[in-house]
């Protein structure tokens, strides 16, 4: 009991330490994974096998933390098309600019961020003028997005850009994805430093108290989206690296896939809960779950075990959360 | 004038129902006028058998909107209960023993997604999503003795099919009977929720729940009833369903995910609580599948419609469920 | 002290704070009608009003999170727009509701809006010193700036939302009924604070409806009722005589409730109608007993946080007592009140003045605001809900009170503030209940309003019903209420009967005085 009640003190009770009580879960949940794997799947820690992992990680990352700042903004920010708009960039990108000869890495890299930024800069705008709630505003762009998708390509087709040809094969570790999801990652890090995040914090937590003590909660909510959507637009470049072509539909996949892994890192769409960090690590605990499950061999049921674990795990993890919160308020 | 304006905003927030449908009336007309036989029986044999579904599938949805809340676990719950009905089907149960035994579990994910999305009021999106892939995962472990991951096929008993396929017909007359079934429900629906006491509660606690404990409305009893009846809706819709595609299929439902959201909206029920309820959802459910037959019918593709439904949530919204000012509310 | 957060504010040489002809409607309801006020530098300037007479709006829109429909309004030159706005100007508000991020820790919510988009005020570890030493200056205590404010208690909030408005040295500095939340002590702290701005050349507008606390610091006063100026008192003038005057709507105060009072029969054979026995409301404060008999009403007070308030909830039954038993009645297992079910059941009926959150439904109709209550009573849970009953009692209740509405299927929103307390009690009334306890119900109710509530509470008193009736307002127990139970420390202090029921007395009981010749015997 002694040892509890210690650990209790200090965790719980930390000031400075209870900022990030969201992130209990996800790292005792990767503890919990990587030791399983280390039994079950060794390979995951060969070279090939994290270069492999890199790959397929990265767009769920970026996508990840192209939700987060959104759910951070709070007013119940949970961005549904983030699916959508990682295909879309995906396709136009394949359609628009490479099948009329526009590779030049620079001309790319600018496109996928000018799209990401334009689409939610219109998703904020009818969210703060319109006052329009964020979960019908992202529903509609879900729905007007899918069917944008298919009318530009109606099945999988086309090509990446050149320079990416063989990113997609994961050989290495020190693969280009690899740079670009690190590079991503700092410039998260560095952002989570900045007064403008404390403002994006600030009117999540309350908006009313925001407002009322002078915080521009306009400019808080237009900076968050745009931030998701530099980030949603570098996860379509990872994303068109991985599968090396366009898809009208798989990208749709991402949105419930990258909601379960903010959820999971502990943000929550309620505002103010939560950062960057979580949904990394959350994401990297579904990539390692579907390993882990994959492993066993369910045979032709693996993807419904994997179906039905996310939704266990997605349960818990906000069950876990709401203990937490309402257990210290009682102390 | 400034009260004028807001008089109006008062009418049009009141009769937002005649607002849907007279944009049901708008569609149709156009309908008629542009779309060779769209006014013809087949046609509207279709769209009401359509409809039906959606509308059925809509009910749950529209009490857990009136709540402030939303159930996502509806497309997989229609998915498992279809699957799931074949699959009992076929291992020899008596049609009447599956379907209670499969409305019984629908009820029990309902009252699960209750009792969790109450603790967690903001994050109904997240659980019942969370708990509809684990409906839909684990029913699909159990009836994955078949070699086809999620479909099932079976002997559809005859009057499934009567029920609910395009050439069924109720007593003689041409229509499929869960179109009448979906007249019957809707009219003992509107009865309830606007002249019993337990409909009213639905109004009380989705305008202001600690107003409504104290004369004695439960939230907690509203808030998991409404969760239970959508989940007993899914199922029933689900097995419906079996009528119409003639072999378990799991991915019946998925269409569900987002139209009842749609359904819901357009008719008028604002997901912030408090306002509409299952006549102005009726009426969204029948713009939406007017308006699906006239996109067909002028040649849109599948996607487009999506994008055109997209397009069509925020002008009604923006109508009638805009969130109020900060400024007011401080 | 070094002032960075002055980088914010705007560089302006004006002084001169021009509030003229300002009037404000939201919805059908007037709040402010051609006001003006005088606000001089280096004053304490209370605007005074009854609940609903204008003055929280009036605050907001100096603070710039209301935009007044008309009239001129110039704060050192410049228009409020905004509260971010507001503060680039100087002009510092403390709201009336705490409002604080519980999430986010002591530091982020006193520096919250004082950094601008990019740039930090102060460097983190700056703010960090600054606002332990505040917190330490106010409460006494040192508090660790990360420390997450949810963990803290509700007083300390208090503070750490003054102390947001005190770091950018305001010029302007306009409290809302700030001192809600403090008891006597912090209060006089709050006081002396303000003295101390006063002096620095700062003007300071308390908002509030307490004359007692007032006229203890403010150098002039401003009279608001129903929205427009009634009254512009200053130095000596302001005292709480005048103030009451003015506040009142006829001339005569003693006119305003000068209800036919029916004979006062002897109290000692009524039946006893609820019982508490041992009960402790607040922590670590005293037990008592409470006896209500029939036709008894009974008023209880005190400052603010003393008790009252969770003794009224807890006799209504929403939240168990500490310790204790409740009965319905005499001492009776049979008749045990636990929860608010029972309270219903025996007859205990509650009406709260927070109307926004514990009264009405704002999505519904006037009507069925009215007869969502007696749906239970007349129907069964899957009954078809008959309109005659509902409507004649209805319209019962609309003529007893003197209601005054539109069409009765308009949304209740539509009726101002007095008109929806009507309607909550009127369905109250309507259910035919033996004790109604009512908690604080004139908030925002006009004296005619509470004239017309009074007289149907007496009706309600002579056929045998009881009442117990929590208020802040001294002056409505004046022949009113039978007797007054003061709380103080969670528990009653004072018990006053109704010969003795003058403002002084109760305010010094408030104070924690006890005149022994003016009191009865504190045990009931």
């Amino acid at each position: 009991m002694n040892f509890f009640s210690k650990f209790n003190q200090f965790y719980m009770h930390n000031p400075r330490l209870e900022r990030e009580r969201h992130l209990l879960v996800p790292i005792v949940l990767i503890i919990i994974l990587f030791t399983v794997i280390i039994f079950r799947a060794p390979h995951l820690f060969s070279s090939d096998g994290i270069g492999g992992a890199i790959i397929v990680i990265s767009p769920l990352i970026l996508a990840a933390l192209a939700l987060t700042p959104i759910a951070l903004v709070g007013r119940g920010g949970i961005d549904l098309s983030v699916g959508p708009l990682i295909g879309f960039i995906n396709v136009s990108l394949v359609a628009w600019l490479v099948g009329n000869g526009y590779t030049s890495p620079f001309l790319v890299v600018s496109y996928v961020l000018g799209a990401g930024i334009l689409y939610q800069v219109i998703v904020a705008a009818i969210i703060i003028y319109i006052r329009v709630s964020p979960i019908i505003v992202t529903l509609s762009g879900y729905l007007v997005l899918t069917g944008v998708n298919l009318t530009i390509m109606d099945r999988p087709s086309g090509f990446s850009p050149e320079w990416m040809y063989e990113w997609g094969y994961g050989a290495e570790i020190l693969s280009p994805i690899f740079f670009i999801l690190s590079g991503m990652i700092i410039i998260w890090f560095l952002f989570s430093r900045t007064v403008f995040y404390q403002q994006i914090l600030l009117t999540g937590a309350d908006e009313r108290m925001a407002f009322a003590s002078g915080v521009n909660t306009v400019a808080a909510r237009f900076g968050a989206h745009i931030m998701g959507g530099i980030f949603a637009g570098m996860a379509a470049l990872t994303y068109t690296a991985l599968i090396s072509s366009g898809d009208p539909t798989q990208g749709n996949t991402y949105t419930l896939a990258a909601i379960t892994a903010m959820i999971l890192g502990g943000t929550s769409p309620a505002g103010g809960i939560g950062g960057g960090l979580g949904s990394v690590l959350g994401s990297i605990n579904m990539y390692m779950i579907s390993y882990v499950l994959s492993s066993f061999n369910f045979g032709n049921v693996s993807g419904f075990v994997t179906q039905a674990s996310t939704g266990v795990i997605l349960a818990l993890s906000l069950l876990i959360n709401s203990l937490m919160n309402k257990k210290v308020e009682k102390l | 004038m400034k009260k004028n304006y807001l008089y109006i905003k008062d009418i049009i927030q009141k009769q937002n129902v005649l607002l849907a449908f007279s944009l049901l009336i708008i569609l149709i007309t156009i309908g008629a006028l542009i779309v060779p036989s769209f006014a013809s029986s087949i046609s509207i044999r279709s769209m009401l058998l359509l409809a039906a579904f959606l509308g059925l599938a809509s009910l749950g949805q529209t009490l857990c909107a009136l709540l402030g809340g939303i159930d996502l676990s509806i497309p997989y719950v229609i998915g498992s209960a279809n699957i799931l009905l074949a699959s009992l089907l076929n291992m020899g149960l008596p049609t009447t023993l599956a379907i209670l035994i499969i409305i019984f579990c629908g009820l029990i994910v309902g009252l699960i997604n209750g009792l969790l999305s109450y603790r967690l009021q903001g994050q109904s999106i997240v659980v019942t999503l969370g708990v509809g892939f684990i409906v839909v995962g684990v029913s699909q472990i159990f009836t994955s003795s078949g070699v086809y991951g999620g479909n099932v096929l079976s002997q559809v008993p005859p009057w499934i099919r009567n029920m609910s396929s395009f050439g069924g017909n109720t007593f003689g007359f041409p229509l499929p009977p869960v179109v009448f079934l979906w007249l019957i429900i809707t009219i003992i629906m509107v009865a309830i929720m606007s002249r019993t006491l337990f409909g009213r509660s639905f109004y009380a606690v989705g305008g202001n729940k600690r107003a409504s404990s104290r004369i004695l409305i439960s939230e907690f009893k509203i808030w998991n009833l409404a969760y239970i009846i959508s989940g007993g809706m899914s199922a029933m819709t689900g097995m419906i369903l079996l009528g119409f595609s003639g072999g378990g299929f799991v991915g019946v439902g998925d269409p569900y995910l987002f139209t009842t959201i749609a359904a819901v909206v357009i008719g008028g029920t604002s997901l912030l609580g408090g306002q509409g309820g299952y006549g102005s959802t009726v009426v969204g459910t029948l713009v939406l599948t007017v308006l699906t037959s006239l996109l067909v019918g002028l040649g849109l593709s599948y996607a487009m419609q999506q994008s055109v439904f997209g397009l069509l949530i925020i002008p009604m919204v923006a109508l009638y469920a805009r969130s109020p000012q900060i400024r007011n509310q401080i | 002290m070094i002032n960075r957060g002055s980088q914010i504010k705007s560089i302006n040489t004006s002084n001169e704070i021009q509030v003229e002809n300002i009037s404000k409607k939201f919805g059908e309801t007037v709040a402010l009608n051609n006001c003006s006020i005088k606000i001089k530098q280096g004053e304490v300037h209370a605007i005074v009003g009854e609940n609903g007479s204008g003055k929280s709006t009036l605050a907001k829109i100096l603070s710039g999170v209301v935009i007044p429909d008309k009239g001129k309004l110039s704060i050192f030159g410049e228009t409020p727009r905004n509260p971010m706005h507001a503060r680039k100007i100087g002009v510092e508000m403390i709201f009336q509701e705490v409002l604080v991020a519980e999430n986010l820790s002591v530091v982020d919510n006193i520096f919250a809006g004082s950094d601008g988009l990019f740039f930090r005020s102060r460097s983190r570890n700056n703010a960090k010193k600054r606002s332990q030493e505040m917190l330490r200056h106010f409460t006494g205590i040192d508090i660790n700036p990360d420390t997450l404010v949810k963990n803290l208690s509700l007083s300390v909030k208090q503070w750490i939302v003054i102390s947001r408005s005190l770091i950018t040295s305001p010029r302007m500095l306009i409290l809302d009924e700030s001192s809600a939340s403090l008891d006597l002590d912090a209060t006089n702290r709050l006081h002396s604070e303000i003295r101390k701005l006063r002096n620095e050349g700062c003007s300071i507008l308390v908002v509030t409806h307490r004359i007692a606390e007032l006229i203890r610091i403010a150098d002039h006063a401003t009279i608001l009722r129903d929205g427009s100026v009634v009254g512009d008192l200053s130095g000596n003038e302001v005292t709480s005589k005048n103030i009451m005057q003015l506040i009142s709507s006829k001339s005569n105060k003693t006119e305003k409730f000068r209800i036919k009072k029916s004979t006062t029969l002897s109290n000692s054979n009524k039946e006893t109608v609820l019982l508490a026995e041992n009960i402790l409301v607040s922590k670590d404060s005293n037990s008592f007993n409470f006896k209500l008999k029939a036709g008894e009403i009974i008023g209880v007070t005190g400052l603010e946080g003393q008790g009252q308030a969770n003794f009224i909830n807890t006799i209504a039954g929403i939240k168990p007592p500490l310790s204790g038993d409740i009965f319905a009645g005499l001492s009776n297992k049979k008749n045990k009140i636990k929860n608010f079910s029972d309270a219903d059941k025996f007859g205990v009926a509650y009406v709260s003045g927070d109307r926004a959150n514990e009264g009405i439904f704002p999505n519904l109709s006037i009507f069925e605001n009215f007869s969502l209550a007696l749906y239970r009573i007349l129907f069964n849970q899957f009954g078809w809900i008959k309109m005659k009953p509902l409507k004649n009692s209805f319209n019962l209740e609309k003529k007893n009170l003197s209601i005054v509405m539109g069409r009765s299927s308009n949304r209740i929103t539509s009726l101002s503030g007095g008109n929806q307390q009507k309607i909550l009690i009127g369905r109250v009334l309507a259910t035919k209940p033996k004790i109604i306890v009512l908690n604080d119900p004139s908030r925002g109710v006009d004296a005619g309003t509470k004239r017309e509530l009074y007289s149907q509470f007496k009706n309600f008193v002579s056929a045998g019903g009881s009442i117990i009736y929590l208020s802040s307002e001294i002056e409505e127990f004046f022949d009113f209420a039978d007797r007054v139970i003061v709380f103080r420390a969670g528990c009653p202090f004072a018990n006053i009967t109704s010969e003795n029921i003058s403002e002084d007395v109760v305010l010094t009981a408030m104070f924690g005085n006890l005149d022994p010749s003016n009191i009865a015997n504190k045990e009931n």
